[in-house]
């Protein structure tokens, strides 16, 4: 429960400091924190346009992303807190809950009969794919460390402390932001402020929304990456009590936000051609991971 | 009594089906479809009678005669059997009712159906019979049956060159596949002198498990479609009707996993390093399966490719359960065997229902390449849905069953994971990664399939206007949904079944508090996709109500200023699965033939482009065998002359040699 009040509200706070950074980066005053929350209630309001081409799967699309989302949600603990739902291999359950999300926005996407949109299903839907096996590898080894099988018990039995598992977190870290990224289409992957619709991946997808579905797809958007944010922050703060807990999730999500918005004023994208030799990194540096649990429980010999 | 009933019963189905197999043939033609369909009715809920009966109550054995060389065989009814007879009827009648409307496009050419009809009943009776044999050499009869009959099936459409050569090709690897089973039942009769499937069970008490094992599974393996022994599917699948490639994917392929599932119950040693040979095969099986079918534009090509990835995870389940014998791991043993029973069934379901809806689309639009269609969800909304469904199913995600069964078998790698040793560790993580990588390429795969087919607008135009199939072909899609959802939401039930069947197959491992921890983990699991459902629900109400007095304004695709687009711009399905294609184009061998513009060609004539992706191992490793074959074989052409003097000297030599051989004692 506690949980799903923090990434709520982490989550109306993060999309507008990511933009607030890059502002400030660029040198302009930029607009306030709340910003982009304003903007989805302004779509919540409005009316929409929807092309001739598309079918029913183009309107219910959206519901059955933002409602994905929310279901993902319900499993991220807190800390010693479970989430609402939390119960053996409820990782599984997370990351084939936001599976289902995504077919739906790809279909959506190839429901407009657009080339670019097509385009951008079919791009998003390779680098999530590859995006998949870092995760499990990265639960895996996790779940072998902790010995169990859901996110609240594996994160709550964590034991930071040895050089190694300073190491293991931070890569575990890299690898969550990652992934948050590709999922959250943010930059080294893809570009959500660039103008040219063949650059796009997740941006291209939803040219054709409008009105309250473009708010519902924005919402999860948001959503996803307070999602992720949270489940780096139960990385580090295991069973410590909840008055320093609470405090340092909104340091880790802050934190978090800043480099987003840094990284994304001072890179450029990747080349898209790059982009799933990237990806394929990830699962190396999970099985770095993995040879690091191997370590610590000693099962080299 | 009972017993006696029942074996009544099944000799009354045999009795059945060569009396209709008489009656097709005597009466006219137009009976022919009320005596199949009385058959199969009979046959299918007599034996389900007997079925349901031996899973709630205790398995049946009987014997009957079964010609004079094999003498009396013991049929043998246990949960495991009954299991895939259940699996078979259901797949059998939905078949059956989808097959009667899908064929009336055929009625003109009514001579086939009487064969077909014939065929379609030993088919059916074949494969029940192959569940219950529990004697080599009757066994290897009835499965020689079963691969003929459903040969002859393939074929309907024999005026197709295309079909002919992948019955031949489907024909040929079935009799390599029944080679290897052979060889291995006359391997234990040569050593305990019994063709009974009892002799298999002493030959492991007293000898060396692997090399058998590995025997039987490679020749159930060619029917099941592990990898390298795959090739058949993605030829005879297409070229099937559409009812008989859904009963093909949908159980065919299956009894090659009932075959493997029955001499694991034999097994007595050997279990970690067989399991670890499965696993590595099925996870290979499963990505190269998907790899294939997410490039390939024939949508019953990419179906039948998609079969062979989900075999792998069916496999996977039984290497996962192998593993848990040998580790003495009830946990392991009940989730992978049981997350691989209840997938059997769980494929058996949404891959029929794929296979119907996609013929509903072949017998509609007269086409298999799906870069010639687009936007049918218009004109045939309800064959869209039907395929969405099966295609959010068969990716595995909830809310539907193919999530639950993969869900149990992702819990069985966990499982796995905490294991003692590291090579086993280092297995099951691998396996966790390949298993998450098969899932992902299956959403690409189905929202490529699905979004080629049937959203965007049409990219050709079609010479019939496409229509909704009639009822009759849509009911047993209907059916066959329903029960979808039951094992997605109920799956406690199904669980309780299998872990009976698994307690009873093997006894010493019988864990009362591991199987309903299993099923209670399963029943939170469905509430959850239960959760899921009614929060999708909610949001779109709350849409609506949102919506309801909003403007909604219908315009044209935004086309980022182009303001003439057509058709034939959208994105294809080629071009959706390229960038996958050449990540990958070491083992997706592509066929490109093309030319180039040449350098200062101003007026460029009309030019084509052909594409086409090939089978990796069908490339490097079948065809350089068989045309090595066929080359050595030329030397052998003189024998087969064409003078029927040379023919009757043949046999002459043969008799006359025979003559000698056993006068000089040489044969006996």
């Amino acid at each position: 429960m506690l949980s799903l009040l923090l990434i709520f509200m982490a989550a109306l706070f993060f999309t507008g400091i990511i933009v607030r950074t890059k502002s400030l980066a660029s040198g302009r005053k930029g607009p306030g924190i709340l910003q982009p929350i304003w903007d989805v209630f302004r779509l919540f309001r409005k009316g929409a346009v929807y092309s001739e081409t598309t079918s029913f799967i183009f309107q219910l699309a959206p519901t059955v992303y933002f409602s994905s989302v929310l279901m993902a949600m319900l499993v991220v603990p807190f800390g010693r807190s479970h989430g609402i739902l939390s119960f053996n291999g409820d990782f599984i359950f997370f990351a084939y809950v936001l599976a289902l999300g995504k077919f739906f926005s790809i279909i959506a996407a190839l429901d407009t009969g657009s080339s670019f949109e097509g385009m951008g299903a079919s791009r998003e839907s390779l680098y999530s794919m590859f995006a998949e096996p870092a995760f499990f590898i990265l639960m895996g080894s996790l779940a072998l460390l902790s010995g169990h099988t859901s996110f609240q018990e594996i994160f709550s039995s964590l034991h930071i402390g040895s050089q190694i598992s300073y190491a293991m977190a931070a890569l575990a870290t890299f690898v969550l932001l990652m992934i948050s990224m590709i999922e959250g289409s943010r930059m080294p992957i893809d570009d959500p402020k660039t103008h040219l619709e063949l650059t796009m991946i997740h941006e291209v997808m939803i040219l054709d929304n409008s009105g309250f579905d473009l708010g519902l797809i924005l919402t999860a958007g948001y959503l996803k990456f307070a999602i992720y944010g949270a489940l780096i922050v139960n990385l580090f703060i295991g069973v410590i009590p909840f008055q320093y807990a609470i405090p340092s999730f909104f340091a880790i999500q802050f934190l978090m936000a800043v480099a987003i918005g840094l990284i994304e004023s001072f890179m450029a994208r990747f080349r898209m051609s790059h982009n799933p030799q990237f990806i394929v990194v990830l699962t190396s540096v999970s099985l770095l991971i993995f040879f690091g649990v191997l370590l610590i429980l000693q099962k080299f010999i | 009594m009972e017993i006696l009933f029942d074996a009544a019963i099944l000799n009354g189905t045999i009795l059945i089906t060569l009396l209709s197999f008489v009656l097709i043939l005597a009466l006219p033609r137009r009976l022919g479809f009320s005596i199949t369909m009385l058959a199969v009715l009979c046959n299918s809920l007599s034996t389900s009678w007997i079925a349901i009966h031996a899973l709630i109550y205790q398995p049946l054995e009987f014997t009957i005669r079964f010609g004079n060389f094999a003498g009396e065989v013991l049929l043998k009814i246990d949960g495991l059997a009954a299991w895939f007879i259940l699996i078979i009827n259901f797949t059998i009648l939905t078949g059956f009712f989808y097959g009667l409307g899908y064929l009336k496009s055929y009625a003109l050419s009514g001579s086939k159906f009487s064969l077909h009809r014939i065929m379609f009943l030993f088919f059916h009776l074949s494969m029940l019979f192959v569940c219950m044999i529990q004697n080599g050499f009757a066994f290897l009869v009835v499965w020689e049956i079963m691969s003929l009959s459903s040969m002859m099936l393939v074929l309907f459409e024999h005026e197709n060159p295309g079909t002919f050569k992948a019955a031949l090709n489907y024909f040929v690897q079935m009799h390599i596949g029944i080679t290897f089973l052979t060889l291995g039942f006359i391997w234990v009769y040569h050593q305990t002198g019994s063709f009974s499937f009892e002799a298999i069970n002493t030959y492991f008490l007293s000898n060396q498990n692997l090399w058998l094992f590995l025997l039987f599974f490679t020749g159930f393996g060619i029917k099941a479609g592990f990898i390298p022994f795959h090739s058949w599917l993605p030829h005879a699948h297409p070229a099937a009707p559409a009812h008989i490639s859904g009963i093909m994917s949908g159980v065919i392929v299956k009894l090659g996993i009932y075959g493997i599932l029955r001499m694991v119950t034999f097994l007595k040693s050997d279990f970690l390093l067989l399991g670890e040979i499965v696993i590595t095969l099925s996870i290979f099986s499963g990505i190269y399966g998907i790899l294939n079918a997410s490039i390939h534009r024939d949508f019953k090509r990419m179906l039948a490719y998609c079969t062979i990835e989900n075999i792998g995870i069916i496999g996977i389940g039984i290497g996962i359960g192998l593993m848990g014998i040998g580790n003495n791991s009830p946990m392991m043993y009940y989730l992978g065997f049981g997350g691989a029973l209840l997938h059997v069934l769980n494929h058996s379901l949404f891959k029929s229902l794929l296979f119907y809806s996609a013929g509903s689309v072949y017998q509609q639009c007269h086409t298999k390449n799906m870069e010639n269609l687009g936007g049918l969800i218009k004109s045939m909304p309800k064959t869209a849905v039907i395929f969405l469904i099966g295609g959010v199913a068969i990716s595995g995600l909830p809310p539907f069953n193919g999530f639950v069964s993969e869900f149990i078998i992702y819990k069985g790698l966990i499982e796995g994971v905490h294991s003692a040793s590291i090579s086993q560790i280092i297995l099951f993580v691998l396996s966790l990664a390949g298993l998450s990588l098969v899932g992902g390429l299956s959403v690409l795969t189905f929202t490529k399939a699905f979004g080629t087919i049937f959203l965007g607008q049409p990219r050709t135009k079609l010479t019939h206007k496409p229509a909704e199939v009639s009822l009759l072909m849509l009911v047993p899609q209907y059916l066959i949904i329903t029960v979808m959802v039951s094992v997605a939401f109920f799956p406690q039930v199904y669980m309780i079944f299998i872990g009976n069947i698994l307690s009873l197959m093997n006894p010493l491992r019988s864990a009362p508090d591991i199987l309903t921890g299993i099923a209670k983990t399963t029943s939170l699991v469905s509430l959850y996709s239960l959760l899921l459902t009614g929060i999708i629900v909610v949001v779109w109400m709350l849409r609506s109500l949102v919506l309801k007095n909003r403007s909604a304004r219908i315009g044209a695709t935004w086309g980022c200023g182009y303001i003439a687009p057509n058709s034939r711009q959208q994105y294809t399905a080629k071009s959706f699965s390229k960038p996958l294609g050449k990540i990958f184009n070491t083992v997706l061998i592509e066929n490109k033939q093309f030319e180039e513009l040449n350098h200062g060609e101003i007026f460029p004539a009309k030019k084509s482009y052909i594409s086409h992706y090939q089978d990796f191992f069908e490339h490097f490793l079948i065809k350089p065998i068989t045309d090595r074959l066929v080359f050595s074989a030329n030397y052998f052409s003189f024998v087969q002359n064409g003078r029927i003097q040379s023919y009757v000297l043949y046999g002459i030599v043969f008799i006359l040699a025979m003559v000698f051989l056993t006068i000089f004692n040489i044969v006996v």
